[in-house]
């Protein structure tokens, strides 16, 4: 299964290449069918696999990963980028350092001529399989084929409208394919080399997709994405050379196994990795710069799929974690980028933008949830990588929706879309109200989030700071979530009549998936919690339902204009933005670098 | 229903318009609302919404340029309403009767239930008015008021009554 | 016996506003209204003919009291207060959705003032709960009103929560999100007959809302509660006649700065 899983969509990145328009709807079908089927499947199975690599695979890995690395280099160097350039020529060399290292069985570490200790690397005795598929990647699997599956079937009608030569849109889906199967792979790599491999994969992938429409900006942004992501390349290599050098391990099971020591070093370095491909900030530029790409690759890799690495990653180390200090500065990382993006979101007016900060914002508290590294609050993080998901995947596809059929990217242009547009404002909607308000599922994971770090406040106050970013940031993001509905939603009297709205099927399609997944996952959420009062939560969702029954009686009452004052010429309000000063702004980034730094500081002193 | 309609009297909530008076009115109107004269012991609230009103308090002659609000706002009270006529300009013009710019009235436009003479009038004549003017009020029946001049339309669009166009729209040069 | 109070709950807040008109009115050395003048509107509201701009737009204000109206009953039925602080902000957004579903400017800033509101007293509600919760060892009201001790072991959590009393009820100094003579009502701008007493009937559930929040902190005595409603009450009324009205972003900067830093320490100082 698991293979079907990472071949699957390998075969049919093949085939689309070959494929006419048809057949590729087909093929999407097939691999988002076959691809949920396996994964809820897996999922429900609950059995821990794990498989050897052969050394012939290691390999080819190994060849993959300097074949790779060398790209980088070169695209550095064809577009000039100092920073590329550098940070994969350091890449490079720790790559071949740690494989040297680790290749060789054994290394002495001497310094001032004594040997301060030798580092046995076995092969042999008590080495786990490189790929190992726990409870963890199986809920990955899940996101990632379910909802990564929808999204490339939206991108196949989605590249009808682009301007480009139909072999590059077959070149497009195909890369789509991949990248979900270098996903499935990703999440179940228990060799950090492997996951390495896989996670500069997915700089790849994100380079060559934010490139796609191969404009100055794009070209920009693009190598942008790549650099930013090179440092969590380094920082992963840094950490596994820690590992190898203190443990002799490059296997996650292994090190997490160990205590003391260098470990917290280790695992420090493998989450700065997580907080920059999180688009954490300082690092939340490559992420805003990325939503030049293509709508789809948005969604997928920006939102739905690729930056949720961020999340596992820290999941995957929780168990180190735990209630060290590591841990806390870590969760409260997360929580102020929580908090902090909010508020940066609050000043951008290009849609995209507003969902790729508050992307940035979810993802902080979901790393904010993970480090704390209760089974409670890890089980949470999880819950929220679900939810956001699925509603972000709906946003962004029904962001593409109105830059294909309505040419709007800036949410100034949106006044009154509500009546040209009532299905894709009601989808944007569905997904805002997914993320703030009950009974959905997004909103039951902050809900439960709250108070699981409420518990723990008097065992560790420092999770305070957590707590009330936790507060202030869904607060901010309700202001900025209904803030934005203000532009789409002023709608004028309803005897006025207005065109109907067509959404092609290949749009609508996904948007209806994801909308059902939307509200069946959220009411499944709340049924296993076993809570009656929970459940009446969604009580005032009844009237959701009962509007268009009560409507029809609504004919009696009389129309009549807004009050203007008396005027006969409408006027509007202007949308409101708050944006920190430059200075606060400074301040905001170089407070996060610190504390980005401390987090190795930190891992370097326990 | 007559209950309710008996409660019309105890809660008469005002719109107060300037059609270009000169504030001698609008102080007194103001003075009638403060502590001294204290019309909300009457239940009244100044809401300077049409929608939520019942009194349409009126002052000035209805000078050119206001007409057309004087008329949206008339138009956009719920029925049933009173117009309470504040002052001699309103009145009649007063003063300013004959003037090229001024219209002489706001009777020349909507149909006013209550007159209140003086210049400036004053608080006890104004809530003298409000009084005489909540018997009218429990006599009025629901059905729509037009204004005399421009009324534009009150149509049915779709099985709903729309009182979109009811004030006319004039075009400016 | 509950459900009774659940089922009278708006009249309740109806007596409640109309003793505070009366006691506005006596505070300025005026009459004021009857006492009962809130029925009086709303009975006559229901004689109007009733104008909307749309259906939608006026149902959503059905629907805000509703939720409303489920949050308050869920505080008579000791339900858990962070359900409850959402729930209501539940009900909030609905209003705020109807606020900008009209193309009106000043529905339009209503809600965006609105907005603003919910974001400046929100995480203090949450952050009272919490201080609830750490005190008695649990959300659910049931389970807090049987303790006491509160007011001794949470009293920056109570100034907190005063400073937000007067956001909720729409009183001076941060009655911006009504605002009669800047915005002429905000949100309500665009209601008539009916559906405007909807809406007008929510403000009562308002009142109850917030000062149960207030009379919870008495704990398991029922008298101190209503000491401590009654004394609130009387100092919201005072600063409401003595201020004038901030602006939004300096009700939500002053929120922040002030009652969120008390509020804070106070966590601490239970934490500690």
């Amino acid at each position: 299964m698991l293979l079907t899983l990472i071949l699957l969509p390998i075969a049919a990145a093949f085939l689309i290449l070959f494929s006419s328009k048809y057949i590729q709807y087909f093929l999407s079908v097939a691999v988002l069918a076959s691809g949920s089927y396996y994964s809820i499947l897996l999922f429900t199975s609950a059995e821990n696999v794990s498989f050897y690599l052969s050394s012939f695979f290691n390999t080819v890995i190994i060849a993959a990963d300097i074949v790779l690395l060398l790209y980088f280099l070169y695209q550095g160097k064809k577009y000039n980028s100092l920073k590329v350039i550098v940070l994969a020529a350091v890449q490079l060399l720790l790559f071949l350092y740690i494989e040297h290292v680790s290749a060789g069985h054994s290394a002495q570490v001497v310094v001032d001529g004594i040997t301060k200790f030798t580092i046995e690397y076995d092969t042999s005795s008590g080495h786990s399989a490189e790929i190992a598929v726990d409870e963890l990647s199986r809920f990955m699997f899940l996101i990632i084929n379910i909802v990564g599956g929808i999204i490339v079937l939206y991108s196949v009608r989605y590249m009808e409208d682009e301007t480009a030569t139909p072999r590059k849109k077959q070149l497009f889906i195909a890369a789509m394919f991949l990248f979900l199967s270098v996903m499935n792979t990703l999440v179940c790599a228990n060799s950090l080399m492997l996951f390495f491999f896989l996670f500069e994969m997915t700089t790849l992938a994100s380079y060559l997709l934010i490139a796609f429409r191969n404009d100055e900006v794009s070209r920009t942004n693009a190598l942008r994405a790549l650099w930013m992501n090179q440092i969590g390349g380094v920082v992963i290599l840094l950490g596994v050379l820690v590992a190898v050098l203190g443990f002799g391990t490059v296997m996650f099971d292994t090190l997490l196994q160990h205590s003391g020591g260098v470990l917290f070093l280790s695992v420090a370095l493998l989450s700065m990795a997580a907080l920059v491909k999180g688009a954490s900030i300082p690092f939340d530029g490559w992420l805003l710069g990325a939503m030049v790409a293509p709508t789809p690759v948005s969604a997928m890799l920006h939102s739905a799929t690729m930056v949720k690495i961020a999340p596992y990653l820290i999941l995957k180390l929780a168990p180190a974690l735990g209630a060290t200090l590591l841990g806390g500065v870590l969760s409260i990382t997360g929580g102020l980028v929580f908090v902090t993006a909010s508020y940066l979101a609050l000043s951008r007016f290009v849609f995209k933008e507003i969902l790729g900060y508050s992307t940035v914002a979810l993802l902080g508290l979901m790393m904010a949830l993970a480090a704390i590294g209760t089974k409670e609050s890890m089980m949470l993080a999880m819950v929220l990588m679900g939810f956001h998901a699925l509603s972000k995947a709906l946003l962004f596809l029904a962001a593409g929706v109105l830059e294909k059929q309505y040419h709007l990217k800036s949410i100034e242009e949106m006044s009154a879309l509500v009546h040209r547009a009532p299905k894709t404002v009601g989808y944007i909607l569905l997904g805002f109200v997914s993320l703030t308000l009950p009974p959905f599922g997004l909103f039951m994971g902050k809900l439960f989030a709250i108070t699981s770090v409420a518990s723990l406040l008097r065992e560790r106050p420092l999770l305070l700071i957590v707590l009330v970013s936790m507060i202030i940031g869904s607060a901010l993001l309700v202001l900025l979530y209904f803030k934005v509905s203000s532009a789409l939603l002023s709608n004028p009297s309803d005897t006025l009549s207005a065109e109907e709205e067509r959404i092609p099927y290949g749009f609508s399609l996904p948007l209806i998936l994801l909308s059902v997944l939307i509200v069946g996952t959220g009411a499944g959420f709340i049924v296993i919690q076993h809570d009656a009062l929970l459940a009446l939560l969604a009580l005032p969702l009844i009237f959701v339902f009962v509007l268009p029954w009560i409507m029809r009686g609504m004919e009696r009452y009389d129309r009549t204009e807004p009050y203007h004052c008396g005027e006969k010429e409408p006027f509007d309000t202007a949308l409101i933005y708050y944006e920190p000063t430059i200075r606060v702004k400074q301040m905001i980034y170089w407070s996060f670098t610190l504390l980005f730094a401390a987090v190795a500081v930190v891992g370097a002193l326990s | 229903m007559k209950f309710f309609t008996s409660f019309r009297k105890k809660s008469p909530w005002i719109l107060h318009y300037n059609a270009g008076s000169c504030n001698g009115c609008d102080i007194e109107i103001l003075a009638a609302l403060g502590p001294k004269f204290d019309l909300e012991r009457f239940g009244v609230i100044n809401t300077g919404n049409p929608k939520q009103s019942d009194i349409f308090l009126v002052t000035g002659p209805v000078t050119y340029r206001s007409r057309e609000r004087l008329v949206e706002l008339y138009s956009q009270i719920p029925e049933p309403k009173v117009v309470i006529a504040v002052g001699s300009c309103t009145t009649t013009g007063g003063v300013f009767r004959g003037m090229y710019n001024v219209e002489d009235g706001i009777d020349q436009y909507i149909p006013v239930d209550v007159y209140v003479p003086g210049c400036a009038s004053t608080p006890q004549l104004i809530i003298d008015a409000i009084v005489k003017a909540l018997e009218i009020l429990e006599n009025k029946s629901k059905e729509i008021e037009k204004p005399f001049k421009l009324f534009g339309s009150v149509e049915t669009i779709g099985n709903k009554l729309s009182r979109l166009n009811m004030a006319k729209r004039v075009k400016h040069d | 016996m509950i459900w009774i109070w659940i089922a009278f709950a708006p009249i309740l807040g109806g007596l409640v506003y109309g003793g505070e008109r009366v006691l506005r009115a006596r505070m300025q050395r005026r009459q004021g209204p009857p006492f009962l003048q809130p029925f009086y509107d709303m009975f006559k509201l229901l004689d109007k003919r009733t104008l909307i701009v749309h259906a939608p737009h006026a149902l959503l204000a059905v629907a805000h009291f509703f939720a409303l109206w489920f949050s308050v009953a869920a505080i008579f039925l000791g339900w858990n207060l962070l359900y409850i602080v959402f729930l209501h902000l539940f009900a909030q957004i609905v209003l705020i959705l109807a606020g900008y579903s009209v193309r009106s400017a000043y529905s339009h800033l209503g809600a965006n003032r609105e907005l603003l509101m919910l974001v400046a007293y929100e995480p203090i509600l949450i952050l009272v709960a919490v201080g609830f919760y750490l005190v008695s060892g649990s959300f659910d009201i049931a389970q807090i009103v049987r303790g006491g001790g509160y007011l001794a072991q949470m009293p920056l959590l109570f100034i907190a929560l005063l400073m937000i009393v007067p956001i909720k009820v729409k009183k001076s100094p941060f009655d911006v999100g009504e605002a009669h003579q800047e915005i002429v009502g905000g949100v309500e701008i665009e209601y008539s007959g009916m559906f405007y007493e909807f809406l007008y009937m929510a403000r009562f559930l308002e009142y109850i809302f917030i000062y149960s929040f207030v009379f919870i902190f008495a704990g398991v005595s029922y008298a101190l509660g209503a000491a401590l409603v009654a004394g609130v009450f009387l100092l919201v009324n005072l600063v409401d006649n003595a201020t004038a009205r901030v602006h939004t972003m300096h009700m939500v900067k002053i929120i922040y700065a002030v009652a969120m830093s008390l509020a804070i320490a106070n966590i601490l100082w239970i934490v500690l």
